[in-house]
């Protein structure tokens, strides 16, 4: 029992010191108990020593004390306990340490007076504390330090403790102290810092000075241009979509070093070390030198204009009014397309000639057809007399042009007119081939209301009169002869032609409405003839292929020309011979043009079977340009045989256009 | 919403229920109200049998639903709506189509005769069952406008103007049924377009192409006027066109710029025209003077004066009928736009009996009937013509009449339930 409680207790010690192995069981301790000098196994010897190990009560004190007693102390019972029998003189003393080959490691226990041989930890041990080591083996001094008081913010604060009270109050010292000061201060016993002056100059503005001009040269410096960074593709290892493939390469071969997206093919090195020397680096120095040398640099005033700014400003069509805008009207009857309409000066007829061989007279407000006029061919062109005193209308059919009477007016107009119309014919100088020839209408012609013909020797395509109603010119057109324009005196029955000289073929003829001047279209051009002077004033140039019509402002400084190539082009007479303004609103082939005598308006009719009404202010100020919107496309012809609108023409007072078209109908918008 | 106040009134006294508000669902229309006004009247009289009605809120008939009238015109919920009630006006029925030989131009109806002119140069006096009376061949073109003046006993006074640039004052007896040309009138220089007598049947006015207008006695004498001829006119061949003693006219206004379309007199002092220069000019016949100019902005085709209400209605080729009160002195206030017409209005007429109600014919075939209080669209719509409408009237024993270019006069039957039209 005792025995095992030692064992027990030397046991603990010996684990805190040597990390020993625990020992094995109670029962193998007993059986070796006793064989004390095995000596084989090192272990066993220290496992029996400690076993032997013998509390001695006597403590700290010096053991010679004990030097002549046979016991040298008590164990926990209290019994003495005895020295061991020392047989060993100095023979065996030193023959022990010659022969004992532990005896380097046994050593002397004075509190039991025996030698104890020390196993191989403790051997281990002892060397470790005298190199002045950590007695256990497991124990690691260098171990990472845990920061206790760190940068880091913890989540839980390192102490809990509220705040001192101390630091909520103010210090009554330092208010002791800075009340010292401020006593002192105001006794005049502490003077304040001196501000110390730079009456020297020691500090003054290097720039202060400088010429302004300098700064002026260089206002408008330029930096040169950066290099842009290298990248991917400059890497000495670049990653392999920025390698080249073959096709790459061969297109690379073939640029001109100009259009080369790179200039250099990306390369792959396995490491720097490899990467030769850059063969083009003085050139490509020279190159940028050239560039910064060479390359004017200027500071690029960007103007931040809106794209919407650049619109010219337009009134709106809405503010334009009024103008023509729904169809109202439609005057049907004929059977055959409707080449030609003309509203009479009243604005109560509407007068029409037809490829059906009719011409007809409407009611303007009605649409009722009046009368109806057989003339015999295929009516190319119809023109009413402008002059509100006489009724009468102008037919051309085939070679012929008639002078209808139609009796729709008041019996003093129509006797002005067949009082206009009676005269008689003068006698020609001479009966050439080429001239027209007037004759009266006969019979049923005359009881349909036709009073003159004037013969021509070739077909004609227009009639048109002069504003004051005395004159009518026609139009036939042909290419070789300069007899294809006839200007006629209805009221002394005579005819002429007033050109020498074929200038083109004319498509069409019209009278200034205020001035002797007389408009002539030809394919590509107008000409102004001075009736007067009888010479040519100006001649416009359309830019157009083939003119289809022309009309003249009421104010007689504008033309609008439609021509065959879909334009629409205004004249301003005083301004240029050139167009002002080239209109391309219609999809095909201008027919006719109109302008209003009184509104600012004027329409065109194409053979897309659309009518454009524009808005075409002219300002007296010869400064203004004249105005022109666009302000609506009327539809409503149905396009027959490729062609659509054939004629247009406004009412003489209201805002309303007349349309004839392909589809033998007229129509009235309003 | 879902329910409403609601208070309704009528001014017709056989149809009177308790002025009490009722709560009604917002959303309930016009049947759903006639039918509870139905219920509350039968609960109230026994022998009530059923009437349909129409509801005016705030003076507008109602046509949607009575939340959505009520949110468009912007009326408080809050307190209780007042409905007025009246019986529905029910549709025109379709009497006689009388068929003519050409466009017809112009119709003027009294109680018993229609008289209608025609493009084939001639005016007609139809029974109002539609039988033919009368043929008056006279003028050498289309006449224009007629308009009946006076009838004494079986003798007539009529009235027909022509493209010819003469009215004719014709007196016809309907016993005999003969009918004699008594004047011509020669003094216009373009076709007379409009014709209209004063209230008291003594004087007539007629306004031209040739932009004047002119009044002229409507009396009927033994001698002619003594004319001014031209001195080189061939006179002869005058005289056979004559027909009639000639008359030149008692006064001249002129004053506007282009052709007048539409005159009438709006009581025996004041002649009202409507003229192509977009303005409708008032003038005073004693003096000769124009009293007031209402200016448009688009031609002007017909116009009416009502007496009931004072207004005057307008057609223009813009397609909207317009309502003017001549009375504001500095013109240009339109009072009310009736817009459904898809063409020209050529034809606008007052109801003689309803100061809210008119009829109006247009270029699109239409002839549509319209209520002032309902002025977003038509009672009904007429669609009889298969052609331009050129003309509608309206007689007194509520017959309505309407011409054109189909060569048929139609007219119809218009229920008068309106007793309290006059109230």
């Amino acid at each position: 029992n005792k025995d095992e409680d030692d064992e027990d207790l030397s046991d603990s010690e010996d684990s805190i010191y040597s990390g020993l192995e625990d020992s094995g069981s109670d029962s193998e301790e007993d059986e070796e108990e006793g064989s004390d000098d095995d000596g084989g196994d090192v272990d066993d010897n220290a496992e029996d020593q400690s076993l032997e190990d013998i509390r001695n009560t006597v403590g700290n004190i010096p053991m010679e004390w004990y030097k002549d007693f046979p016991h040298i102390g008590y164990d926990l019972d209290g019994k003495k306990i005895y020295k061991p029998i020392r047989n060993k003189d100095e023979l065996d003393e030193f023959l022990d340490k010659m022969e004992n080959p532990d005896y380097w490691r046994t050593v002397h226990d004075k509190m039991t007076a025996s030698d104890i041989v020390l196993s191989d930890e403790q051997v281990d041990l002892v060397n470790r504390l005298q190199r002045g080591q950590f007695g256990d083996v497991n124990f690691n001094e260098y171990e990472p330090t845990v920061e206790f008081f760190s940068k880091d913010v913890m989540i839980h604060p390192v102490t809990n403790r509220p705040a001192h009270k101390r630091s909520f109050i103010p210090s009554l010292t330092e208010k002791e102290k800075v009340s010292k000061l401020v006593h002192a201060i105001k006794m005049g016993w502490i003077k304040p810092r001196r501000v110390e002056d730079d009456s020297k100059g020691r500090y003054y503005d290097l720039w202060a000075s400088e010429d302004s001009s300098i700064s002026a040269k260089h206002k408008m410096h330029l930096p040169a241009p950066k290099i842009p960074l290298p990248g991917h593709e400059e890497s000495y290892n670049p990653p392999p979509e920025y390698l080249f493939t073959e096709e790459e390469q061969s297109l690379w071969d073939q640029q001109d070093p100009i259009d080369r997206k790179l200039t250099f093919i990306p390369k792959k090195f396995d490491s720097l070390r490899q990467v030769p020397a850059f063969s083009r680096f003085i050139h490509e120095r020279f190159e940028r030198c050239l560039d910064l040398y060479l390359c004017p640099r200027q500071r690029k005033m960007r103007v931040n204009v809106n794209a919407e700014d650049l619109i010219p400003k337009l009134p709106k069509p809405k503010d334009l009014q009024p103008f023509p805008t729904t169809q109202s009207l439609v005057y049907r009857g004929h059977s055959g397309l409707v080449r030609s309409i003309s509203v009479s000066p009243s604005g109560q007829w509407l007068a029409s000639g037809s490829d059906d061989g009719s011409v007809r007279l409407w009611e303007v407000c009605t649409s009722r057809c009046m009368k109806t006029i057989q003339v015999g061919g295929s009516v190319k062109s119809i023109a009413w007399n402008p002059n509100s005193s006489v009724c009468l209308l102008a037919v051309a059919v085939n070679s012929e042009v008639l002078i209808l009477s139609p009796a729709l007016a008041d019996r003093q107009v129509v006797s002005s007119s067949e009082r206009l119309l009676a005269a008689p014919q003068e006698e020609g100088p001479s009966e050439e081939s080429d001239t027209a020839v007037w004759s009266e209408a006969e019979g049923e012609e005359l009881n349909q209301g036709i009073r003159l013909k004037i013969q021509h020797p070739k077909p004609v395509h227009q009639v048109t009169w002069h504003a004051k109603g005395n004159y009518l010119a026609s139009v036939m057109p042909d290419h070789s002869s300069h007899l294809q324009v006839f200007v006629h005196q209805v009221s002394r029955r005579r005819s002429q032609n007033p050109f020498r000289k074929s200038k083109g073929l004319v498509q069409c003829v019209s009278f200034h409405p205020i001035r002797p001047y007389f408009f002539v279209a030809t394919q590509r051009s107008v000409r102004i003839y001075n009736l007067v002077k009888q010479e040519m004033t100006k001649k416009l140039q359309a830019n157009s292929k083939w003119i289809s019509s022309i009309a003249i402002h009421s104010g007689g400084d504008h033309v609008i020309c439609g021509s065959y190539d879909c334009r629409l082009s205004w004249f301003d007479l005083d301004l240029s011979t050139k167009p002002y303004k080239m209109l391309r609103h219609h999809k095909k082939a201008v027919r006719s043009v109109a302008y209003h005598k009184g509104y600012p308006l004027f329409a065109s009719a194409s053979d897309d079977g659309s009518v454009i009404v524009c808005h075409g202010t002219v300002y007296n100020d010869l400064l203004q340009n004249p105005l022109i919107v666009p302000v609506k496309v009327l539809r409503g012809h149905a396009i027959t045989h490729n062609l659509g609108v054939l004629d247009v023409t406004f009412h003489p007072t209201q805002p309303w256009v007349f349309s004839s078209g392909a589809d033998a109908t007229i129509r009235l918008f309003t | 919403m879902s329910q409403l106040q609601a208070r309704f009134f009528t001014e017709d006294k056989r149809y009177e229920v308790d002025d009490v508000p009722f709560s009604i669902p917002a959303a309930s229309e016009v049947q759903d109200l006639s039918n509870i006004i139905n219920k509350l009247l039968e609960a109230k009289h026994a022998s009530h049998t059923k009437v349909e009605f129409d509801f005016l809120v705030k003076g507008q008939f109602l046509r949607t639903s009575l939340s959505c009238h009520i949110e468009a015109e912007g009326i408080s919920v809050e307190d209780v709506v007042e409905i007025e009630y009246v019986e529905r006006i029910t549709a025109p029925e379709p009497q006689e189509c009388i068929t003519h030989d050409d466009w017809i131009s112009s119709v003027h109806a009294d109680a018993e005769w229609i008289l209608t002119g025609c493009y084939d140069k001639t005016a007609k006096i139809w029974s109002v069952e539609g039988k033919p009376v009368m043929t008056m061949a006279g003028h050498s073109d289309v006449v224009k406008d007629v308009a009946w003046v006076k009838r004494d006993g079986l003798t007539s006074l009529l009235l027909t103007a022509s493209l010819d640039q003469t009215v004719l004052l014709w007196e016809w007896n309907s016993e005999r049924n003969k009918v004699k040309a008594r004047h011509c009138c020669r003094g216009h220089t373009g076709s007379v377009d409009t014709i209209s007598t004063d209230p008291t049947g003594s004087k007539f006015c007629s306004g031209s192409w040739d932009k004047m207008l002119k009044i002229w006695s409507a009396v009927p004498t033994d001698e002619a006027d003594e004319v001014e001829e031209p001195a080189d006119r061939p006179r002869k061949k005058q005289k056979t066109q004559q027909l009639g003693l000639t008359r030149t006219p008692l006064m001249t206004l002129s004053g506007h710029n282009e052709a007048v379309s539409s005159v009438l007199w709006c009581n025996s002092e004041e002649v009202c025209s409507a003229s192509w220069d977009h303005t409708i000019r008032v003038w005073d016949v004693e003096t000769g003077a124009m009293k007031t100019t209402l200016t448009g902005s688009k031609v002007f085709n017909c116009v009416s004066y009502s007496p009931l209400c004072r207004w005057l209605a307008s057609g223009s080729t813009d397609r909207h009928i317009r309502l003017w009160d001549p009375r504001t002195k500095d013109g240009a206030l339109v009072l009310l736009s009736l817009t459904s017409h898809t063409g020209w209005v050529t034809a606008v007429k007052w109801s003689p009996s309803n100061e809210h109600q008119l009829v109006s014919g247009s270029l699109d075939n239409l002839v549509k009937l319209w209520d002032t209080r309902s002025c977003k669209a038509p009672l009904y719509d007429l669609a009889a013509h298969e052609d331009k409408v050129f003309c509608v009237d309206w007689t007194e024993n509520e017959l309505i009449l309407s011409g054109g270019a189909d060569n048929r006069l139609y007219t119809y039957r218009y229920s008068s339930c309106q007793t309290d039209a006059g109230a």
